[in-house]
């Protein structure tokens, strides 16, 4: 972590002497356009990907917690995690044929003919679509097993004080579930700061770097065009962001992670 | 009623998770030319493995695979015992500092690997390791995430079995060995899945460090692939994926129960 500060501080292609630089790199990461779009991109693909995640997640298990046969439960249960399973490296090449516009799975189905990965507008969120693909089976077993711990004694009280069931799971399920919920959260939250993978696989960050995400960014600055200390310059942005809106999430947990 | 109707959507909804990856293995299957049709296929008519075949004259696939397995097995193995060895020291030792060091640790947890990668990569190439299986497993012997698990998971052992052992003239490495670790089994078992896991589907390490064919790993290798058969229907590209993908769902079939135990009582993920 030091290493990458002092790199910062440098001019470098990794083949000349370094040049020290003083603070340029960071003035060019405020005034580079493709910097400022690739933090805009990555919040959103976070964001998206946290509610997302969360949301039907929540959805999910909560339908599978309910009384369901053995043979139903335990099919649902393995369908929704094999994707979590694959590699990226996978998930980003199987994806791209399902999208493909020609030939894909995706726009058969839908009846359309869009090339989603080379729209402007439509490709940051496939990519969401295509992470939640993913990871929503690692969301989901968390989720359920919070659930579990939830006591029926609990449940059993709260109907017999005439609590219907939207009161029931709003007083007795999300309190006991929150620390669950939280730790699913910050997890999501930092997975998604990092993402690279689908980016460099599916779209190279385009079209027109509507997909370009700090990770890759970093990557294309520090390994492609080899400025290597605007790169690190790069990879300390995603660690303060990482930092603060964790930190932040701590902090507003206070507020309704019940412990 | 209104429970069957949701068991409905629930189901459906699960088929659609894994359509992707049942028109992946069906078009493996296929020959060529009933490969990608629309309306898609559900079974493959005839099939065949002609296809599976294929796929060593385009990538050196089992040396990527032994490749992958080498160094996922020399991560785990190493990350086990490096994160067991700090956790011992951390948990049951008195030295000074210790603390100190440890709340050091837990700020690097929050590190991103990608804030690393660029200050590893100079140092491989001082070290002349860049595009060497060595640079991927080195820096993942020490999984700072392994040590403080198992310190939380050691933390919970009773002392005085260490003191019992300590009576009988027990050193620390017999009291680890023979008194913590036998313990400490179920975690030691979530962590090295997992770590072993996030190193078999590890994607942007091997990418930034592997150049040459015959030291990437499958995930890098199956993005090579892709760029070799470039932006058509790609039936070996698919029959390459099958092979990465397959086994480990097998796997995940057999170990289910102890596996997702394990996510939802850790929270690990790769």
């Amino acid at each position: 972590m030091v290493a990458a500060f002092a790199l910062s501080l440098f001019h470098w292609d990794l083949l000349s002497t370094p040049e020290f630089a003083g603070l340029d790199n960071f003035k060019q990461l405020v005034t580079d356009g493709a910097t400022v779009r690739a933090v805009i991109n990555t919040f959103v693909f976070a964001l998206a990907s946290v509610v997302t995640h969360i949301g039907i997640g929540m959805l999910l298990a909560l339908g599978v917690h309910r009384t369901m046969t053995r043979g139903t439960k335990y099919f649902v249960r393995t369908a929704y995690f094999f994707p979590f399973l694959v590699s990226w490296a996978a998930v980003a090449l199987i994806w791209k044929y399902v999208l493909d516009p020609a030939f894909g799975l995706a726009n058969y189905y839908l009846s359309a003919t869009t090339n989603w990965l080379a729209s402007p507008t439509l490709a940051l969120p496939t990519l969401i679509v295509v992470d939640w693909w993913h990871t929503i089976g690692y969301t989901f077993i968390i989720l359920l097993a919070g659930l579990q711990t939830v006591p029926a004694q609990l449940h059993e009280a709260a109907r017999v004080d005439g609590a219907n069931a939207w009161w029931r799971f709003w007083s007795v399920t999300l309190p006991v579930m929150s620390p669950t919920i939280f730790f699913a959260t910050v997890i999501t939250f930092i997975g998604a700061f990092q993402i690279f993978d689908p980016m460099v696989i599916m779209t190279q960050g385009g079209p027109d770097g509507a997909t370009r995400s700090i990770v890759q960014y970093t990557y294309e600055k520090g390994f492609q065009s080899f400025e290597v200390g605007y790169a690190a310059a790069l990879s300390l942005v995603l660690f303060v962001v990482i930092m603060v809106v964790t930190g932040l999430q701590f902090r507003l947990s206070r507020r309704w992670v019940h412990q | 009623m209104k429970g069957k109707l949701l068991d409905l959507v629930l189901v459906l909804g699960g088929v659609v998770m894994i359509a992707p990856l049942v028109w992946l293995v069906v078009n493996a299957l296929s020959e060529p030319i009933d490969a990608f049709q629309l309306p898609p296929r559900w079974i493959p008519r005839p099939p065949t493995l002609q296809n599976f075949q294929q796929v060593p004259d385009l990538i050196p696939f089992a040396q990527m695979a032994w490749n992958s397995l080498q160094i996922a097995v020399i991560t785990t193995a190493g990350a086990l015992l490096t994160s067991a060895l700090a956790a011992y020291a951390f948990n049951r030792l008195r030295f000074p500092g210790r603390d100190q060091i440890f709340s050091v640790l837990l700020a690097a947890l929050v590190v991103p690997v990608q804030l690393t990668v660029v200050p590893i990569f100079i140092m491989m190439r001082w070290l002349h390791l860049v595009d060497t299986t060595v640079a991927i497993w080195l820096p993942a012997l020490v999984n700072v995430f392994g040590i403080f698990f198992l310190r939380q998971y050691i933390s919970s052992i009773p002392r005085e079995l260490d003191e019992a052992a300590i009576m009988d003239g027990a050193g620390h490495f017999w009291i680890l060995f023979r008194v913590i670790l036998p313990l400490a089994r179920p975690g030691l078992t979530a962590l090295g899945i997992f770590v072993f896991e996030a190193s078999w589907n590890n994607f942007f390490w091997p990418y930034i460090f592997l150049s040459s064919p015959e030291k990437m790993t499958l995930p890098v290798g199956l993005v090579s692939l892709q760029g070799a058969v470039g932006g058509g229907p790609a039936v070996v590209l698919f029959a390459a994926i099958t092979l990465v993908v397959l086994p480990i769902l097998v796997l995940f079939l057999i170990f289910q129960r102890s596996f997702i135990a394990s996510i939802a009582s850790t929270g690990l993920r790769a």
